[in-house]
């Protein structure tokens, strides 16, 4: 992500300020050999060996064999696997849902100059430094439904029974990546604010904004490309989600919390059907990118419009 | 500019530095050229104490060396599936017999083990036959029993039962009596972690055995899938309905874990007064709740069914631990000595002294030094008189049936699934 950026962002803001020169040039395709074989190997070989063995049945043991179009037609048969779509899809929409609000106004607040807010904030990221199975371990036990927070609070939770039912499942799982993830996009827009002309803040108290307004109508304005950002990461991280469903509820109860890429696992390494596997690796792959480009689409972001057009 | 080299200086460097460290990592797989030795691969965790004293013995007098290698546990099956095709393939490793094995069988990778046992016919007579069987695929002998036994019982809590007035239930009225006075006692009659869902498992397995007799499930996995939806597999699922229905569980079974310590602890804290569960619960009790375990903790047989066809002495989960036996091993003979230390005095006193239990015939003269010797006994005598043992359904079939299985278990048991769907999902799973 960043690799990609620098380069736009360095030909297109800083051009204007602080031109390098005629002379630099662009690096040449040399530099990039490294970072390059590293993605070749590492993600277009295996992307391509999991192409064809989403035509293949294998079991790990025998060698593979031709199975023609059977992975594909059982995956389109299957209603987990349609289910699992929608449930990936759901995650996705509803965490970028929660976590997008709560992150503006978390950065927004904490790109100001309040008391206490340097400690605040640094408290506050802490989730991000933990990793994501130690925090699902640790919600689990806090959600215990016997000896955990449902059991102090019955008048919230009833019986406790979160893991028991699709809906408290979602739930819980949309809360916990929530408390994990919200840091990361939070700083992102923290840092979104801060570069925000002051400029633009004093001359609206002169026309008698007051702070909901400049909110609205300078703040969101101004964030406008980190908020394609921190969404395409939430896009891609949410239809990617692993760790906390293996952990937190296992794709249950039954398979109502069973996402795309869990029951890719499900399917590769307990059920050692690698063939199915790889054509749901290779049906997520496609679906993901769909997504992502109809987002950058949506959003312009392709085009990359500067903010600070007529500054 | 200048601090634009430096940065590209470093990713490069960084590059270089990770394909080395890349390459590096394959080479250090390669083959030691090891012509004398066999590997045993096994399951890691704190039995391994025995397996690695009984590799000591074997190359005290053997001129082939055993190695041991382990794999911690929760990876075990996937790591195994990796290898056993490749040159890193063990020659001896450990396994749950039955399904977890056959897919090796259909391969053609194991070795029959029927030759050794013509040779030295201790090696199946010096092991309970109903343990023994369950690693026999199609007629022909696999696996050697290697660790213990642990049939699924069904624990209580000594103290709520008495406080409630309730016995360890006899028979299946029995058992829905002692729901109705728990339950008026304030007290969840049943722990059931169902959140890892083979505990749910198990109240499956005994009901269809008492109801149905073990052949139902041997007809279903054989293949015959009607025998799901015969009319003894329809009482089976009434009765898990009816035990459901009533409350026997609570309601919130489904958010519990066995593993995390949670349907234990219900247990020994007096909030559930039951649990059914594999032996291994004594030695869980032991370690978390002591006093517990010393004073309360209480277990027995499960119940009858009246009317049902299953013996009461019938017993369902994991018969036992195997060692199985590659067919490309270049020391078949090695292997065969090595075996033969299953059923020695020295493993059996091992095992027992590490709170297992083995399954060979000359355990009993060893049970009084158990560490629970009474418990020991109990179980010991229930193993050997069982009529049938079937292992565990999710280890019975092959794993690609162990997802769909579990899955149609919960919804069934939490009432999202009626019993034609399940009866539907069970045909559908890919038997033998």
């Amino acid at each position: 992500m960043t690799r990609t950026a620098t380069p736009s962002a360095a030909d297109g803001t800083f051009d204007k300020a602080d031109s390098p020169g005629i002379g630099a040039g662009r690096p040449g395709f040399l530099w990039a050999a490294p970072a390059a074989v590293f993605f070749a190997l590492f993600a277009i070989v295996p992307l391509i060996m999991v192409a064809v063995l989403s035509f293949a049945r294998w079991d790990g043991l025998s060698s593979p064999e031709f199975a023609g179009l059977d992975n594909w037609k059982l995956l389109f048969d299957d209603p987990v696997m349609i289910k699992s779509l929608w449930l990936s899809v759901l995650l996705t929409v509803l965490g970028v849902l929660v976590q997008t609000p709560l992150s503006i106004l978390l950065g927004v607040w904490a790109a100001g100059h309040q008391r206490n807010r340097a400690v605040l904030s640094a408290i506050y990221f802490v989730p991000m430094l933990l990793s994501v199975a130690a925090v699902s371990v640790l919600w689990r036990a806090v959600l215990d439904p016997n000896f955990g927070v449902p059991a102090q609070a019955t008048w919230l939770f009833g019986d406790g029974n979160l893991f028991g039912t699709q809906a408290g499942a979602i739930g819980v799982l949309v809360f916990v990546s929530t408390w994990q993830f919200t840091p990361l996009h939070t700083l992102i827009y923290q840092g979104a604010a801060r570069a925000v002309p002051q400029v633009l803040y004093q001359a609206a108290q002169i026309d008698g904004a007051g702070t909901v307004r400049q909110f609205v109508h300078i703040t969101l304005p101004q964030l406008r490309n980190s908020i394609i950002t921190s969404m395409i990461l939430m896009v891609v991280g949410g239809l990617t989600t692993f760790d906390t469903v293996l952990i937190l509820t296992q794709g249950g109860p039954g398979s109502d919390t069973t996402i795309s890429a869990y029951y890719m696992y499900q399917k590769a390494f307990k059920s050692f059907d690698y063939g199915s596997a790889s054509a749901i690796a290779l049906l997520l792959v496609l679906v993901s990118t769909l997504i992502s480009l109809i987002v950058v689409r949506l959003s312009g972001y392709d085009k990359m419009r500067s903010t600070m057009e007529g500054l | 500019m200048k601090q634009r080299t430096r940065f590209s200086r470093t990713v490069v460097g960084g590059a270089a530095l990770s394909l080395m460290l890349s390459l590096s990592g394959c080479g250090a797989g390669s083959d030691a050229a090891d012509g004398d030795t066999i590997h045993v691969l096994v399951y890691g965790d704190a039995a391994n104490k025995v397996e690695k004293e009984l590799v000591a013995t074997f190359n005290e007098t053997s001129k082939v060396k055993a190695v041991l290698d382990t794999i911690p546990g929760a990876d075990y099956q996937a790591k195994l599936q990796t290898i056993i095709n490749s040159k890193q393939a063990p020659d001896v490793f450990f396994n749950w017999g039955g399904g977890s094995i056959k897919p090796f069988v259909d391969a053609g990778l194991l070795l029959p083990l029927d030759p050794f046992i013509a040779k030295d016919p201790g090696l199946k007579a010096k092991f309970l036959p109903s343990v023994f069987n369950s690693a026999v695929v199609d007629g022909t002998s696999y696996g050697i029993p290697m660790r213990g036994t642990q049939p699924v019982l069904l624990f209580n809590n000594g103290k709520v039962l008495k406080d409630a007035g309730v016995e360890p239930p006899e028979t299946w009225g029995d058992l829905l009596a002692a729901v109705e006075a728990l339950k008026a006692d304030g007290v969840t009659p049943i722990a059931l972690g169902g959140g890892d869902r083979w505990p749910t498992l198990m109240w499956f397995e005994y009901l269809y055995d008492r109801i149905a007799g073990p052949e139902l499930f041997r007809k279903a996995l054989d293949g015959d899938r009607e025998a799901w939806a015969s009319p003894d597999s329809r009482k089976a699922l009434g009765k898990i309905k009816e035990l459901v229905d009533a409350g026997a569980f609570g309601t919130n079974y489904d958010s519990v874990k066995f593993t995390d310590q949670g349907s234990p602890t219900l247990l020994a804290t007096g909030k559930a007064a039951f649990e059914l569960m594999g032996s291994w619960e004594y030695s869980t009790q032991q370690d978390a709740h002591p006093d517990f375990a010393k004073s309360d903790l209480g277990y027995s047989a499960f119940p009858s069914v009246e009317g049902g066809k299953g013996d009461r002495a019938n017993l369902v989960g994991n018969t036992n631990n195997f060692y199985s036996v590659l067919k490309k091993t270049k020391h078949p003979q090695a292997v065969a000595e090595f075996l033969k230390l299953m059923y020695s005095d020295q493993f059996v006193k091992a095992q027992l002294g590490i709170g297992n239990l083995p399954t060979t015939t000359n355990t009993e003269r060893f049970l009084d030094t158990a560490a629970s010797p009474e418990f020991a006994k109990f179980q010991y005598d229930m193993v050997k008189a069982a009529p049938a043992f079937q292992l565990s359904w999710d280890q019975a079939y092959p794993q690609s049936a162990a997802t769909p299985m579990y899955q149609a278990l919960q919804q069934f048991f939490n009432g999202s699934m009626d019993e034609d769907a399940f009866i539907e999902a069970m045909r559908a799973l890919p038997a033998s």
